[in-house]
């Protein structure tokens, strides 16, 4: 516990120091509003928050609290309306669809709550996928994912579609997809919500691993208790706007 | 494995994600292609035979008459027979007694054929007997008695149609009457010349041709028979030339114009003595290539329907891909692609079922007699058994405009795909 505060300390104190490069993401009064028709609905209204590299945290809040906007605002996904979004040292709100894109290809990783992976491709062609676009010759991009496959437990299932693979496997799969551009950001959006406990903690212990070992930042989007109680730090959204920020294990509050 | 290779390699796998909704489609479309080819085929294979047949029952792929006969059709117009001499000499030389099948000096005239029940006015052609069953159908359509002999007895051979009017039958005596032709500085050496003549003729034998303008109106009379029943003893109102090859027909026209310049003649390839027929062609085709352009119409519309719906049921797919760095272009090009197999299985099908329907009629004909059980109507100069005729470069276009309008038709569901927006596509409802 308070390994945890003196994290969230430093995290913090590096934040109040250093300028814009030093944060894997920054966002200054990010505000975004979703309009049908006459009706607008804010999902973000003005949320500033600064995330250092090699960070493990969670977004959480209740439905409609703008979790999911957030992360699709920091992913480049979408756009803010307003405000500041830095990832990378990048203001993303000048940043064309196309530069975005390969923003997302080769600095960004995703991880989405469900339906991850593309169904005629076996998990092996998923995963190198990302590898592929960006022209990565086969012998590397090979080696690469059969590294992670290994490393994530999902050695000899290379050949496997995601129909013949179990949730977890599929998840694990888009880990591996996400890990193996080596990005500088992870973002999953609701990872463990259609697995069960078990193998909910059972990823969670891969993505913590990673974490600890690549020092890739990793930002969830969770209801889920396990996925809050693992990170070091989570963020808490209400009506589109941080209700705390803490790195402190007591600051666990239900969704 | 490059990201083209990647995106064809994802496109191709998708389309075997419900292998038998892929194989119906394409079997579908594959049934336009074919559809398309049976009728180019037919099409091709009528206007053939419309041609071959016309020609035969008609002038011949070239003919030669007197200037001012194909306008005027006057009996008075007549070639003298030194004009006759020069042809037949020119035709027999080299090279064109390779390309030339026959010829036959034909006389012209209308009149009146008479037996005990009945009267109807015919159409007279004096006809070498030889020479013309090289150039005519008529002669190889008896269906009772004999056709005309080489001996000048004066026989006469009639229609079906016509012997069932004049209530005739093979043997029959039926008279002949028909005006005598007025030949400037000519003798008058017949009786009542400019005037009426008539002569007894025995009905030799009775064609049937299917054509009813010919079955009910035309006979074939000896050539002597018919320029003594005229008074013009040595000319003649044209001469029928048949040729090998109907595409030889403006070369031999154009040839024998110049053998006989300063004649006074005209020389016609078929598609200018017979514009009936051309018509009839024209008309055809242009029939023919509205029907093909709804073909290939419902063929367009079936693979744009096809498409559009595994893009829209795949727009979280899309998002993802997007998502994961995939471009729109990269994206668009993927949906083509996947369109472009599907087209190509469907034309590999069509091109099967086609060339074996292709073959079948190529083989064995269509019969359409049913169509015109009371013989082909006056517009039409042809035999309906139709034989398809179906040429590689006839395929190759059809194949080649299904191809192209399958590519341009994508192009809308490509868009469709590549303007998926994120992060909407990424909602799981």
């Amino acid at each position: 516990m308070e390994e945890k505060v003196a994290i969230g300390r430093h995290t913090a104190e590096r934040g109040l120091e250093g300028d814009v490069a030093t944060w894997a993401v920054e966002l200054k009064e990010a505000r975004k509003t979703y309009r049908t028709g006459p009706i607008e609905i804010p999902a973000l209204r003005g949320v500033s928050l600064q995330i250092a590299p090699g960070e493990f945290l969670a977004i959480a809040g209740p439905s409609g609290s703008g979790k999911t906007t957030l992360l699709n605002i920091i992913g480049g996904l979408d756009r803010a309306d307003d405000g500041e979004v830095w990832v990378e040292g990048k203001n993303l709100q000048l940043l064309s669809s196309g530069d975005l894109a390969r923003m997302r290809l080769e600095r960004l990783g995703f991880v989405f709550q469900a339906y991850n992976l593309l169904p005629v491709l076996t998990a092996m062609e998923n995963a190198e996928f990302t590898l592929l676009l960006q022209g990565v010759p086969v012998e590397r991009r090979r080696e690469r994912v059969q590294k992670l496959f290994l490393e994530i437990g999902l050695a000899g299932l290379e050949n496997r579609r995601p129909g013949e693979l179990s949730g977890g496997q599929r998840q694990r799969v888009a880990v591996a997809r996400a890990m193996v551009t080596e990005p500088a950001l992870i973002l999953a959006d609701e990872p463990t919500a259609n697995l069960d406990s078990a193998t909910a903690l059972s990823l969670l212990d891969v993505m913590e691993q990673l974490n600890r070992d690549h020092g890739t930042t990793f930002v969830f989007s969770t209801h889920d208790p396990q996925v809050m109680e693992r990170s070091r730090r989570w963020i808490r959204l209400r009506d589109g706007q941080i209700a705390s920020d803490a790195a402190h294990a007591s600051h666990i509050l239900p969704p | 494995m490059s990201a083209v290779l990647l995106l064809v390699k994802i496109g191709w796998r998708n389309l075997w994600r419900n292998p038998r909704g892929t194989l119906l489609t394409a079997l579908a479309l594959g049934l336009g292609l074919a559809l398309l080819l049976i009728s180019l085929g037919l099409l091709d294979g009528l206007h053939e035979k419309m041609v071959g047949d016309g020609v035969r029952f008609g002038t011949g792929h070239v003919v030669l008459q007197a200037k001012g006969y194909q306008d005027t059709g006057s009996q008075d117009l007549l070639l003298p027979a030194r004009v006759v001499s020069m042809t037949e000499e020119f035709l027999h030389t080299e090279p064109m007694k390779h390309v030339v099948r026959g010829m036959s000096p034909r006389l012209l005239a209308s009149g009146l054929l008479s037996s005990a029940a009945n009267a109807a006015g015919v159409g007279i052609i004096g006809v070498l007997p030889q020479e013309e069953r090289a150039v005519s159908l008529i002669p190889l359509r008896i269906v009772e008695g004999t056709n005309l002999s080489d001996d000048k007895r004066p026989g006469v051979v009639i229609g079906a149609e016509l012997a069932r009017k004049l209530e005739v039958k093979v043997g029959a005596k039926v008279v002949l009457m028909s005006q005598t032709v007025q030949q400037p500085g000519t003798e008058a050496t017949v009786a009542g010349e400019g005037g009426m003549q008539s002569t007894l003729l025995r009905v030799s034998g009775i064609f049937r041709t299917g054509v009813q303008a010919i079955d009910a109106h035309i006979i074939h009379l000896p050539l002597p028979v018919a320029q003594a029943l005229l008074g013009v003893p040595d000319r003649v109102t044209q001469v029928a030339i048949l040729l090998e090859r109907e595409g030889d027909s403006p070369m031999v026209a154009r040839d024998l114009r110049k053998q006989l310049a300063g004649e006074p003649v005209e020389v016609l390839p078929w598609r200018e003595s017979m514009p009936r027929l051309v018509q009839i062609f024209r008309l055809d085709q242009a029939f023919n290539y509205i029907m093909n352009g709804v073909v290939l119409a419902m063929v367009g519309l079936g693979i744009l329907n096809t498409i559009l719906m595994r893009v829209l049921e795949r727009r979280y797919e899309f998002g993802l891909c997007k998502a994961l760095g995939l471009r729109p272009l990269q994206l668009a090009g993927m949906i083509i692609g996947e369109s472009l197999a599907l087209t190509t299985i469907s034309l590999a099908l069509g091109l099967v079922l086609g060339s074996s329907a292709h073959y079948y009629i190529s083989t064995f004909g269509l019969d359409l007699h049913w169509l015109f059980k009371s013989g082909a109507p006056s517009a039409f100069v042809f035999d309906p058994i139709i034989y398809s005729r179906l040429s590689l470069s006839r395929i190759a276009t059809s194949v080649s405009i299904v191809f192209l309008t399958a590519t341009v038709i994508s192009f809308y569901p490509a868009l469709k795909a590549a303007r998926t927006e994120l992060p909407d596509a990424l909602k799981v409802f």
